[in-house]
Parts: structure tokens; C-alpha cells; sequence
């Protein structure tokens, strides 16, 4: 048989590497910065876009899209061409991919700390980021499968399937979640609403772990530790079967970020049976990483390469069995909106992706550049320094969010709350909050460790453009059976993990969406006030999602602390929804209700965005001088309203030409009360519109 | 590339095995130097995804078909809720003279509840900020134990003051009613609020 000649690039994987690098670096800074602003809120020292809210968001963006996206990428076009013998389709796809998604990070870098945010979690870019990514992607995506159409292997390895999966599925996730109505360039309303918005998003979030934090790093795993171990796979059976359970179950298993909330019974079953049904075919992997490195133990002790992704798989090994006892509905209904979920995360990307990316750029750069690693010895402290970060992170965080959970559930012995007071929950873990930005300190220098080690060994050698490697051409024998059929025919691989991936969501989105009686109607539930829906989007704007929630829980506990539970019906006004995922602060969905456990006069909410500290001493939440300052811009509210309606929230017909009259009604009138109080403030200013829409919180169920 | 060792060819023609563990490579499955083996699922392994598939199974028919009282969730609260009015009876039955109590314990007892509560809008010192000052001989609603009791009952809902009936025991009124005119009366605090209300000698 004739050989053919051809080239590996290695140009865009060093591009990729260094970029996953460099960005690493800087979302972990952030996520340093936010840990240290939970233990010294004045630190944002009253800057907005420094502020806990807006860069929280900046932080999760960074280290999910921009490092260990980078990463993957970094991986992926290093791998690909090799395992299927052949250069990449088309050069300059790379490049465009590589410009395009490094212009997306640095829009998203500008446009979060601005409170430029649709708000929900990991898809906060707006409209015309959320494009871009949607064309980087599919540019991405026609490069990687026309590549396999013009491999010359007859067979796609089980990376490939991982990337396929990948590409397929991110596309859906992103593009379904992400449908917005623009009101400007900068401004746009989700489609769905209330438990319906929740639904999709968490559907998104959860399979954003999956599919962008998993399956890629995945197909990397069956890529560079065998490579790396010289050692074949443990079992090509497993492979299969755990690649194809993986991808057809983890989509439907997004529900578990709703347990005991107002989603339907029957829709929180599918998040619990399927998450727990994930066990085994995520430990598929683990185990097929792991028993790879069968006979190759002692290569393990010394490399430090193989150190990281033994700790990798094992980080993922763990939080894959911690992801679905979190969904069983008792143990959630301790962890949720907790810590607990924080350090769940972390074991995940600090273990899982951190360490199998920094061991795949401690076995590439020497390839890459030709030369030996600079130093084994600084690579083998970054390992330290990276485990033990992990864990300083990690268990401090357990601990705390078992303790605040188990402060918020406790009684006493006539029956009530034992510490009523969120606060106190909230000192009593500070300690652990001082050890985590320790730990998050290890982890980071670490890092920068590892930029001088790839540094000094970039220089010490000389770039490898590009590889030559020969093959015969492809031939395909008609003699394949059973999945090797599929391995060898791309296209089709593609349509079946459409397919796989698709059915999930389907089932749980159609009668969520048709059904009526799945979100009942409450009649007193009426849209927002034009000052209110301004207040809502500066709610949205300052990131309070990221520390409030609105969503309590149907728990003696909750009731007793915040009111009411939360129920579907109240939430139909709600583009986007704002459950939130955390409560470093109290829960606020009943906020606004007078006769509710937790209601403050608007002074004490005017005193409190202005100084915090004021009126609860020991509160971590920042002050918002500018919101005191500013001016509320009226100038797209008749548009809001507008797009609202087209939403279907049901303002009479022409409303918007007198929304703003309204809106200036209702402002008046807080700010004159404010006024008696003794408080000097205008008519026109943002704190009124967001004290309006606090004060509306939760109250439409108890008008007569 | 990188493939730099040689399987030893065993007696069965149609595979190599892998020297190290003995294990069988399969034949035709080599990726850029990448080896598999043929080894069968681990069976821990499925008996682990049998086990998940049928609780998975049973979770859905009870909860589905047989609307089991611990999972589905309105039953679950009304239970929690039940259960908890009968263990707390305390909550609603216990009775109290409506006296200022002196005693240390019971003033550190209602210290506390200030610092915990009322000092959010009334300050640590009493000094007030959204709250009145409680520090000075003015009263909005009266200064005898009575008054002071029965507004942390009732609560000045127009002013911001809530009910604190269901947070507080009577008991924690009483003895945080006591603190505020034990303890805090006739204090001077950092930060005093101009008086409101009427002069009480």
C-alpha cells in the first residue's frame, strides 16, 4: 500500500496552550478575589464593576470557557489529527476558532464586571456575545468533523466520540437556553419565564458540566494518559458502553438543581433517578483511566505528568459520585444553596480539569518545543501545591455548608427558629471562608509555578511547526459489525449522539412547556410596575442572585425564616427567573411581604444598600454606593415593556407610551416617604426602582 | 511514533497480549500508537448500573403510581408541618405575668435577643437608626413592659416594625422588654436618634 505524506499544525495548539495559561491564571485571580471580598467586603471599596456580584460571574465564565475551554481545545487539536491521521480540514478555521474565542473571552472580560449579564449562570454573555459564540462554535465543530471525513484510519477513536458528543451537545445547550428577545444591544429577556426559565437553564448548567467540563476532558483522558503511561486502554467494552449511558442519561439529569422547589414532583424524579443512574457510567471512565495505568505504577511515582491525572481522575471519580447523592432529595435538601455545592464544584475543576490540564501542558510543551521539561522538580511542587490547594479549598467549605445548613434548620424546644437571624449562620463559617482563600492562594501559586517552568522550557527549545507523519490512504472494509460499524462511518456517530443527547430534554421540556396544570395559575399574580421591572434589572445588573435566592424551600424551616414557599404560579412574570444558586445572604422571595418574617421598611433597605454594615454589623454584603448615585435611565423602558409583551406578560395594549409616567408616580412616592423619614434623597434615582421591586417580592399572593 | 515495545505473540493466533498484565489486545484497534484491550465490563461495575437502574425504576412507580407519602413533595411538608405544631405546644400554651424581670440571667438572656435581632434596626447601643432610640425617656407606643410587649407582638407594620410572635417566645419578649428598660435606659449611645414620641418621667 502506498504511504501518504502529511503534516501535523502545531501551531494553534501552542496558541491554545498558552492562552489556556494565561486566562487560567486570570480566572483563578478573580475566584481569589471574590473568596477574599466574602472575608473583607469593603475590599471592591464601592468600585461597581470590582463588586462580588458583578465578578462572580467573571470568575465561573473564566475558569469554565476560557480555561478549561482553552484546555480542551488545546488537547483537541493536538490529538485529533494524530489519531486520525491526517492534518486538520482547514488551517484557517483553526485560526478563526482560536481569534474568535479569545475576543469572546475578552467581551465577556468587559461586559460582566459592567453588569452587562442576562443572569443566568454560565450563559450570562447577552445577545451578540451569545452569536459569536454560536458561529465559533459551529466553525469549531466543521473542522473537527470534516477532518474525520478525510482521515485516513478506518476507525474513530473513543476521544473523537468524546469531542463529537462535545461538539453536538454544546451547540444544542447553548443555542436552546440562549434565546433572548433584545431590548437594545446590551439589554435582552429570556424567552421562558419563572420555573419554565429555571428548567432550561439548569438543564443548560448541569450539562454544561457534562458536556463541556466532562465529555471533552474525557476524550483528553483516553488521549494523553494512555499516551502519557505508554499503556493501552483498559477496556475497549467499557469504553463503549460507558460513553453512550454517559451521554443519553447526563442530559436529563439537570432537574436536581431544583429539588423541593416549585418544579413539579414528577420532573424532579427524572433529576434524581437519572443522576443516580449517572454513577456507574461516569465511573466507567475513572475506572478505564485508572486500570489503564495497570503495570505502569511505578512510571506513576516519578512522573509527574501521570501524578496530576491519577489525582485528576481520582477528583473525578469523587465528585461523580458526590454529584448524585447531592441529588438524592434528603441529602439536598441539606446541601442546596450551600457551601457544600461551592466545594462540590471545586473538586470538579480544581481536581478534575485543573489537573488534567496542567499534566497534559507538562507532557505537551516538552513535544511541542522539542526539548526536556525545565525542571521535574517544580512540576512535582505544583502537584503539591495544587492537592493540598484543593483540599484547603474543599473541605473548609463541607464543613461549612453542613454547619449553616444544619443553623438554619434548627428549632428549639418551644419551637422556634434557633437562630433566627441569618447572620449568625452566616459568622459562625467565616472561619472557613479565611482557610478556602488559603487554600485558593496554594492552588494559584502553583500555577504561576508552572507558567516560569513553561517558559524556561519554551526557551530552552525550539518550536516544532509542524510534524510530518505518513499513512495509507483510507480504505473502509465491508466487514464491520456491531459499533465498529458506527466508529467507522463519522456522520452517522454524529446524528446518533444528536439523537442520544436529544430525547432527555424533549421528554422533560414538552409537558413542562404544554402542560398547564404544571405551573397553575394564581390569580393575584399580576406583572411588574415599570419602576419595579427597572429594579428587577438592577437586581439582575448587580449579579444579587449570585449570594440571594428567591426560591423557599416547601421546609418548616424556610417557611418559619422567609415566609410562604415559592410556588410556580408566582413566578410566570419572571424573564429572566432569579432563584439563584447560593445563599450567602438570606433567601428573598418574600421580601416585600408586610406581615412576613423578614420585612424592612424602605429606610432600612436605603440605609442598608448604602452601608451594610450599618444596620447588621457583621454582614460580608458590599455597600452599593452608585446605585444611591446614579440615575435611573428611563430610556429604554417603554421598549422593556414592549418586549415584555411580546413575551406575553399581559400589560394593557399601549401601555409602554405611559410606563414611564407611572413609573415616575410610583417613584415619587417611595422617595417622598423616604424624604420623611429623614432621608435626602431624589425622585430619580436607581436605589428607588430597586427598593420598589425588594418591597414587591413575594407579596402578590397575599392581596385579597 | 511512540510505540516502542513488541507484543509477545501468543498460542491464540488471533491476539497479542499485553505482557504486563496479561491481558488480550485487541487486534486492529491502534490510534496513534494507542493500544485497547479486550477486557469484559468489571462485574461490580454491572451490578453497580443494574442496582441504580432499578431504584431508579422503583423511585419513578412510587412516586408515579403509588404517590408515596415521602416523595411527593406536599405531602412531605404538610407532614413536617403537623408534626412540629404537635411537638412545640409549648409555643402557643405557655404563660407568662407581664412583669420587668431583674434577674442577670434574664437580662443576658434578652442581651442577646438584641443583638441578634433588634439591633439591626435600633442599633447595638439602642441608639436607633431605622428604629427609634431606645435609650431616651421619648415613646412612640408607651414605656411600660406591657407596651414594649405587646408591639413585638403586633409590630408597627407602617413603620417596618414586624411581628415577632413567631420568631420570639413570650418569654424572649419579656426578658428583651426587660433588657431595654433595665439595661438600656438612661444609657448614652455613640450615635443617639432625635427623639420621637411623647416625654415619659
Amino acid at each position: 500500500m502506498e504511504l501518504q505524506k502529511f503534516n501535523y499544525d502545531n501551531k494553534l495548539s501552542r496558541l491554545f496552550l498558552f492562552a489556556t495559561v494565561f486566562w487560567g491564571l486570570i480566572g483563578m485571580l478573580v475566584g481569589l478575589t471574590i473568596a477574599f471580598e466574602l472575608i473583607f467586603p469593603h475590599l471592591s471599596s464601592g468600585i461597581s464593576w470590582l463588586s462580588y456580584g458583578r465578578i462572580r460571574p467573571l470568575h465561573t465564565n473564566a475558569v469554565i470557557f476560557a480555561f478549561v475551554g482553552n484546555g480542551m481545545f488545546t488537547g483537541i487539536y493536538y490529538s485529533t489529527p494524530r489519531l486520525l491521521k491526517t492534518s486538520m480540514y482547514s488551517e484557517l478555521l483553526g485560526k478563526i476558532h482560536f481569534w474568535g474565542w479569545q475576543l469572546i473571552i475578552v467581551a465577556a472580560a468587559i461586559t460582566l464586571p459592567l453588569g452587562i449579564t442576562v443572569s443566568k449562570e454560565y450563559a450570562e454573555l447577552e445577545w451578540p456575545i451569545d452569536i459569536a459564540i454560536a458561529l465559533v462554535w459551529v466553525v469549531f465543530g466543521l473542522n473537527l468533523i470534516m477532518t474525520m471525513v478525510k482521515r485516513r484510519v478506518q476507525h474513530i477513536y473513543v476521544a473523537i466520540w468524546f469531542y463529537i458528543a462535545t461538539f453536538v451537545t454544546v451547540a444544542v445547550l447553548h443555542i436552546v437556553n440562549s434565546i433572548n428577545i433584545p431590548v437594545s444591544l446590551f439589554k435582552s429577556y429570556p424567552v421562558y419565564a419563572g420555573i419554565q426559565d429555571a428548567l432550561v437553564q439548569w438543564w443548560y448548567g448541569h450539562n454544561a458540566v457534562a458536556f463541556f467540563l466532562t465529555t471533552p476532558y474525557l476524550g483528553l483522558m483516553y488521549y494523553f494518559v494512555p499516551k502519557a503511561a505508554n499503556r493501552p486502554i483498559y477496556s475497549y467494552k467499557l469504553s463503549i458502553i460507558h460513553f453512550w449511558a454517559l451521554i443519553f442519561l447526563y442530559i436529563w439529569a439537570g432537574p436536581h438543581h431544583l429539588l423541593y422547589s416549585a418544579l413539579p414532583d414528577w420532573a424532579q424524579a427524572l433529576g434524581v433517578v437519572f443522576s443516580i443512574m449517572l454513577i456507574a457510567p461516569s465511573w466507567g471512565g475513572m475506572i478505564n483511566g485508572l486500570l489503564t495505568l495497570r503495570g505502569a505504577w511505578d512510571k506513576v511515582r516519578e512522573s509527574p505528568v501521570l501524578k496530576m491525572f491519577v489525582v485528576g481522575i481520582t477528583a473525578y471519580g469523587m465528585s461523580t459520585f458526590e454529584g448524585p447523592m447531592l441529588s438524592l432529595k434528603s441529602v439536598n435538601a441539606l446541601s442546596h444553596f450551600t457551601d457544600w455545592t461551592i466545594a462540590h464544584v471545586h473538586i470538579g475543576a480544581l481536581g478534575w480539569n485543573g489537573m488534567i490540564t496542567f499534566g497534559m501542558i507538562y507532557w505537551l510543551v516538552p513535544r511541542l518545543f522539542d526539548t526536556k521539561l525545565f525542571s521535574v522538580k517544580l512540576a512535582n511542587a505544583h502537584f503539591w501545591l495544587a492537592t493540598t490547594g484543593m483540599l484547603f479549598f474543599a473541605v473548609p467549605l463541607y464543613f461549612a455548608g453542613f454547619t449553616q445548613s444544619l443553623m438554619w434548620k434548627e428549632f428549639t424546644a418551644e419551637g422556634y427558629l434557633k437562630y433566627p437571624n441569618f447572620i449568625e449562620t452566616v459568622v459562625q463559617i467565616l472561619p472557613m471562608y479565611y482557610l478556602r482563600a488559603f487554600g485558593g492562594t496554594l492552588y494559584i501559586t502553583g500555577v504561576i509555578i508552572m507558567m516560569v517552568n513553561v517558559l524556561k522550557t519554551v526557551k530552552s527549545g525550539k518550536f516544532v511547526e509542524k510534524e510530518e507523519d505518513q499513512a495509507p490512504a483510507l480504505q473502509i472494509h465491508g466487514e464491520d459489525k456491531g459499533h465498529r460499524f458506527i466508529e467507522s462511518k463519522p456522520i452517522l456517530f454524529t446524528i446518533l449522539s444528536l439523537v442520544a443527547i436529544l430525547i432527555g430534554g424533549i421528554v422533560e421540556f414538552v409537558p413542562m412547556f404544554m402542560v398547564k396544570n404544571n405551573v397553575p395559575t394564581i390569580s393575584s399574580v399580576q406583572p411588574y410596575t415599570p419602576l419595579e421591572l427597572e429594579g428587577r434589572d438592577i437586581y439582575i445588573r448587580e449579579g444579587c442572585y449570585t449570594c440571594h435566592s428567591q426560591m423557599i424551600r416547601p421546609f418548616r424551616s424556610e417557611v418559619e425564616r422567609y415566609g410562604d414557599y415559592t410556588k410556580a404560579g408566582e413566578t410566570v412574570y419572571d424573564h429572566p427567573f432569579q432563584f439563584g444558586s447560593k445563599r450567602t445572604g438570606p433567601d428573598l422571595a418574600r421580601e416585600g411581604v408586610k406581615t412576613g418574617p423578614i420585612y424592612k421598611p424602605d429606610s432600612w433597605h436605603y440605609n442598608h444598600f448604602m452601608d451594610p454594615q450599618k444596620m447588621v454589623a457583621q454582614s460580608i454584603m458590599p455597600p452599593y454606593p452608585w446605585i444611591i448615585k446614579n440615575s435611573l435611565n428611563t430610556g429604554s423602558t417603554a421598549k422593556k415593556i414592549k418586549v415584555m409583551q411580546t413575551l406575553g406578560v399581559p400589560y394593557p395594549e399601549g401601555y409602554a407610551d405611559k410606563a414611564v409616567e407611572d413609573l415616575k408616580k410610583q417613584a415619587a412616592g417611595i422617595a417622598q416617604g423616604l424624604r420623611d423619614g429623614g432621608i435626602d434623597v431624589a425622585d430619580d434615582k436607581e436605589v428607588i426602582a430597586l427598593i420598589a421591586y425588594i418591597q414587591r417580592l413575594g407579596t402578590d399572593i397575599h392581596k385579597k | 511514533m511512540t510505540t516502542d515495545k513488541q507484543p509477545i505473540q501468543h498460542k491464540d493466533a488471533d491476539y497479542e497480549i499485553d505482557t504486563l498484565t496479561n491481558d488480550r489486545l485487541l487486534k486492529d484497534h491502534e490510534y496513534d500508537g494507542i493500544r485497547e484491550l479486550d477486557n469484559e465490563l468489571p462485574s461490580w461495575w454491572k451490578w453497580l448500573f443494574i442496582v441504580t437502574i432499578v431504584f431508579a425504576i422503583v423511585y419513578v412507580v412510587r412516586l408515579w403510581v403509588f404517590h408515596a407519602d415521602d416523595l411527593v413533595q406536599k405531602k412531605e411538608f404538610d407532614k413536617e408541618m403537623v408534626d412540629a405544631k404537635a411537638s412545640s405546644a409549648a409555643k402557643q400554651t405557655e404563660v407568662f405575668e407581664l412583669k420587668i424581670l431583674t434577674d442577670e440571667v434574664s437580662l443576658a438572656s434578652g442581651q442577646e435577643t438584641w443583638t441578634k435581632i433588634c439591633s439591626v434596626c435600633h442599633l447595638l447601643d439602642g441608639g436607633g437608626l431605622v428604629g427609634p432610640n431606645m435609650t431616651d425617656k421619648y415613646w412612640i407606643h408607651g414605656n411600660k413592659i406591657e407596651d414594649l410587649f405587646r408591639i413585638m407582638e403586633t409590630g408597627v407594620i407602617e413603620k417596618g416594625m414586624i411581628s415577632y410572635k413567631d420568631q420570639l417566645s413570650q418569654k424572649q419578649r419579656l426578658q428583651v422588654a426587660s433588657y431595654v428598660l433595665v439595661k438600656l435606659q438612661g444609657t448614652t449611645p455613640a450615635t443617639p436618634k432625635a427623639p420621637q414620641g411623647d416625654l415619659y418621667e
